[in-house]
């Protein structure tokens, strides 16, 4: 089986990081106002640094990723196969759409 | 996102925080349009398999679509390592967040496999300083505990 082409871990990386910055920004946020008014300080530092993740998890994730896409196009394609049509529109990915959404 | 009326904080910092959720916008557009391209990629070649032919807005249309489950998946993964006591995501947690789809699960497994088995050289490189590692993971077991 040739080695298909898929999302690079590093962007999923930088993605997961974004989000895992902006949580963890957040938490230290709540952590302050809640310090203001408990007045307790100590615990605050190691629960607001962000998460971070191994490369094969990432490498998985692109799979994940990667397989969600494959799956929009193929279902989409079997839709549109049986309406006769050779081009994939905006009709068969919506009649796909629920159940892809289900499904992950 | 639920307590939207602004305390004192909010009004101080108003100006820095407005600069800093627009540059945070730029980042995430262009994440977006870097991922993008993979999708157009990736989505061509199925296409192309099956025999079809793919319009560029429903490209566009799945390619945000899976950028908006890339950041849930992000959000899960965060809240499954949490829970487990880990500061790091690792493959079970991945595996995890598809444990609604058994025939998902079983495929991510396998190529979790795969993964593994391919590993051994670099996990035999990681394993020549287990000893150092060994003796950093007991300090940063212990701190969280403090």
């Amino acid at each position: 089986m040739e080695k298909e082409n898929t999302f690079d871990p590093d962007l999923v990386h930088e993605i997961f990081k974004l989000v895992w910055k902006r949580k963890a920004a957040e938490r230290g946020k709540n952590e302050l106002s809640e310090n203001i008014e408990n007045e307790v300080g100590a615990s605050s530092s190691k629960r607001i640094r962000p998460t971070f993740a191994n490369a094969n998890a990432l490498k998985l994730s692109s799979e994940l990723l990667r397989v969600f896409v494959a799956e929009a196009i193929q279902r989409a394609a079997t839709i549109a196969e049986a309406e006769g049509s050779v081009k994939i529109e905006a009709t068969h990915l919506e009649r796909i759409l629920p159940q892809l959404l289900l499904d992950f | 996102m639920l307590n939207n009326s602004p305390t004192m904080e909010d009004l101080d910092g108003g100006m820095a925080s407005d600069v800093e959720r627009e540059e945070e916008e730029a980042v995430t557009d262009l994440l977006r349009d870097r991922f993008r391209l993979y999708t157009i990629s990736i989505a061509e070649d199925e296409a192309k398999q099956c025999g079809m032919e793919v319009s560029q807005p429903i490209i566009t249309c799945i390619s945000d679509l899976a950028f908006k489950f890339a950041e849930q998946l992000s959000k899960d993964l965060e809240l499954f390592a949490h829970h487990a006591g880990r500061k790091s995501v690792n493959m079970e947690d991945v595996i995890l967040s598809a444990h609604r789809n058994d025939h998902l699960a079983a495929s991510l497994r396998s190529f979790c496999n795969d993964l593994k088995t391919k590993e051994p050289s670099l996990e035999r490189k990681r394993k020549k300083n287990p000893r150092r590692e060994g003796r950093v993971a007991p300090d940063l077991l212990r701190t969280p505990d403090t």
